[in-house]
């Protein structure tokens, strides 16, 4: 009878024991399989919602975030420079700021957070109802895109016109309002759960911050042409325009995950090696009881002619069967509580609604296994010591006098 | 043929208040077909010796041989390898696998012998005809009385023809008539040709033996061979 079925045959003899220690072994399983998700789950919905945008690279004057540095000047020449350069297929320039729509005493205005995009090929936001703003060029088309929220506040939709005063600065501003006329309702793809948006064209977006010859743009998406790669397409950049601030997707992610996202990592790998050193608690005392009150079986079968060797790996096979087992059902368990938990942190206010805490990738089931698997082995060290240097005779006699 | 031979074998434990001697300068030869009862009070060294003649310990001093081979030159496989197929073991308690059936308890020692399964279904179908089993045979021990599972444990002990079978006081935890037939069982095993050395406090089992053992403190007082 080989190992494994050996020890599935013991295990079934004690059913309790062995259906408590699995489910004791799933729970640490889930939670381990959890911290594990949660280690990077930012970082690659990060990731995935940046590449979702559509552009691969980032263009700003220097290496502050977009909208808190100094803005790139003559946007309009430079997307011209982009867009000639082989590596490029798509840029678009954009202006961040804020506006209100002022609304019917006793109302108070709706605030909302406000882009200009410059019109090109492709857009970073997804058009839900209505049409698309107009690629007119550098006429203002007098309209507007705004999300769901933005919509919900107003109880407007395609086609309402509204008034909004903008605020294009980081100062107190008093710009006279613009009437817009409602293109369209989009998602836009860093939105938070609640925030309001809008997007202007570029043009219009400078009408309505009261500087209609500005050229200035806060920051450039670019697409990658199909032959080339975004690192291909970031060193062009850096090299026709050596005074702007290139980095693709990768290289944010990577800055990301290096400073803001860190803490994750950090809280993850933490609370992993707790979890770990509780499921090698648990399956070690377990496998040392079983262990323990078989001593007299494992040294008669021993002295039946069972090698030490036969003996270990019986043992390592229970460990291996309680954590596979535990294992295996600790990753729907796990998803389930990945989910909860996902849900009841996305609460956190100012985060984009499309970015998850816990998110799956296949390295962390492969971790998963592999951190099971070595505390299974882990755990079996003990008693199989018990085992390798059980004296058999004197366990023999004291089976007999006990 | 010689089964196995002690020659001044000493068997020494550490013991809290200095070295206990179990077992003292003993030599013995056990044969091929031999019927041996080691008899003595308790606590005389006659399990210890047991077990040394089953090369499940080592002698501290003096040398023993297993069908010509020095035991104390053997590595743990090696004698793991010799007690599986050459020598059989009955324990007073059984230590039969719970959560086993009768037949997986017969075949298991044959699987770790490597036995092909069909060969060892047959033999198992066998022993358990021979111990007058064969109705029992996918019954698990707690479902058998102390007579039968003790039937149960001199079939296992027998799967792999063992040359030399040990028996520690296999009548110990059974009543009077059942251990009349475990005797009996086991008398049949020698007369098919099996060596049997029993350890027994059972005056009655031991006079069953060609050859009785008297230990005390260790030592074999005197033998007798009966015909």
């Amino acid at each position: 009878m080989r190992a494994l079925r050996f020890a599935a045959r013991t295990l079934r003899r004690q059913p309790a024991r062995a259906l408590l220690g699995i489910l004791g072994i799933a729970a640490v399983g889930a939670l381990l399989f959890d911290m594990l998700l949660l280690s990077r789950g930012l970082v690659l919905s990060m990731e995935d919602a940046l590449n979702r945008a559509g552009f691969d690279v980032r263009v700003t004057a220097t290496a502050s975030l977009p909208g808190t540095g100094p803005r790139i000047g003559r946007a309009p020449a430079v997307l011209a420079t982009l867009t000639a350069l082989p590596e490029v297929d798509d840029a678009v320039a954009l202006r961040f700021g804020s506006g209100r729509v002022l609304m019917t005493a006793p109302s108070p205005p709706v605030g909302f957070t406000l882009f200009g995009a410059e019109p090109s090929r492709r857009r970073f936001w997804t058009v839900i109802r209505g049409r698309d703003l107009a690629a007119r060029g550098d006429a203002p088309t007098g309209e507007v895109l705004i999300n769901e929220a933005l919509a919900a506040a107003l109880g407007v939709d395609a086609g309402a016109s509204i008034a909004i005063r903008a605020s294009c600065v980081r100062a107190n501003e008093a710009l006279p309002p613009v009437h817009v006329r409602v293109a369209g309702v989009a998602r836009f793809p860093f939105d938070t759960v609640e925030q309001r948006t809008a997007a202007l064209s570029r043009r219009d977006f400078a009408v309505a911050c009261g500087e209609p010859d500005d050229e200035g743009a806060d920051l450039i998406l670019v697409a990658t042409a199909p032959a080339y790669g975004p690192d291909q397409a970031r060193d062009a950049i850096a090299r026709v325009h050596p005074d702007l601030h290139a980095v693709s997707n990768a290289q944010l992610v990577r800055q990301l995950a290096a400073t803001r996202f860190s803490y994750f990592r950090q809280i993850s790998a933490v609370l992993a090696t707790v979890t770990l050193a509780f499921g090698l608690l648990l399956i070690t005392v377990l496998l040392t009881v079983s262990v323990n009150q078989r001593l007299g079986t494992i040294a008669a079968l021993r002295a039946i002619g069972f090698s030490s060797r036969r003996m270990v790996a019986d043992v390592l096979a229970e460990s291996a069967l309680m954590v596979g087992v535990g294992g295996a059902l600790a990753l729907p368990v796990g998803l389930l509580l990945a989910a909860w938990l996902d849900r009841i942190l996305k609460r956190m206010p100012g985060l984009p609604a499309e970015l998850h805490f816990f998110v799956y990738e296949p390295r962390a089931l492969w971790l998963h296994a592999g951190l099971m698997g070595a505390t299974a082995l882990l755990a079996a060290l003990y008693p199989v010591r018990l085992v390798s240097r059980l004296p058999i005779a004197a366990t023999l006699r004291s089976e007999i006098t006990s | 043929m010689t089964l196995v031979e002690a020659c001044g074998v000493t068997r020494v434990f550490p013991m809290p208040a200095g070295p206990g001697v179990a077992v003292k300068d003993v030599s013995l030869e056990v044969g091929a077909g031999d019927h041996v009862a080691i008899c003595g009070p308790s606590g005389c060294g006659k399990s210890t010796l047991l077990h040394l003649l089953g090369c499940v310990d080592a002698p501290t001093t003096g040398a023993l041989r297993f069908e010509g081979r020095d035991v104390a030159a053997l590595g743990d496989a090696e004698r793991s390898r010799i007690r599986l197929t050459r020598i059989g073991f009955v324990f007073q308690r059984f230590f039969l696998l719970p959560m086993l059936t009768a037949a997986e308890n017969v075949e298991l020692p044959q699987a770790e012998a490597g036995v092909p399964r069909a060969e060892r279904v047959a033999r198992t179908r066998d022993l358990l005809s021979y111990v007058g089993l064969s109705a029992r045979a996918d019954h698990r021990p707690s479902q058998l009385s102390g007579g039968e599972m003790q039937r149960v444990a001199i079939a296992r002990a027998l799967a792999n023809r063992p040359g030399l079978l040990l028996a520690d006081e296999p009548t110990g935890e059974l009543d009077e008539a059942t251990g009349a037939q475990i005797a009996a069982l086991l008398d049949r095993v020698n007369d098919d040709g099996t060596a049997l050395v029993i350890v027994t406090h059972d005056q009655t089992l031991a006079r069953r033996a060609a050859r009785v053992l008297q230990m005390k403190d260790g030592r074999i007082l005197d033998g007798c061979h009966r015909s």
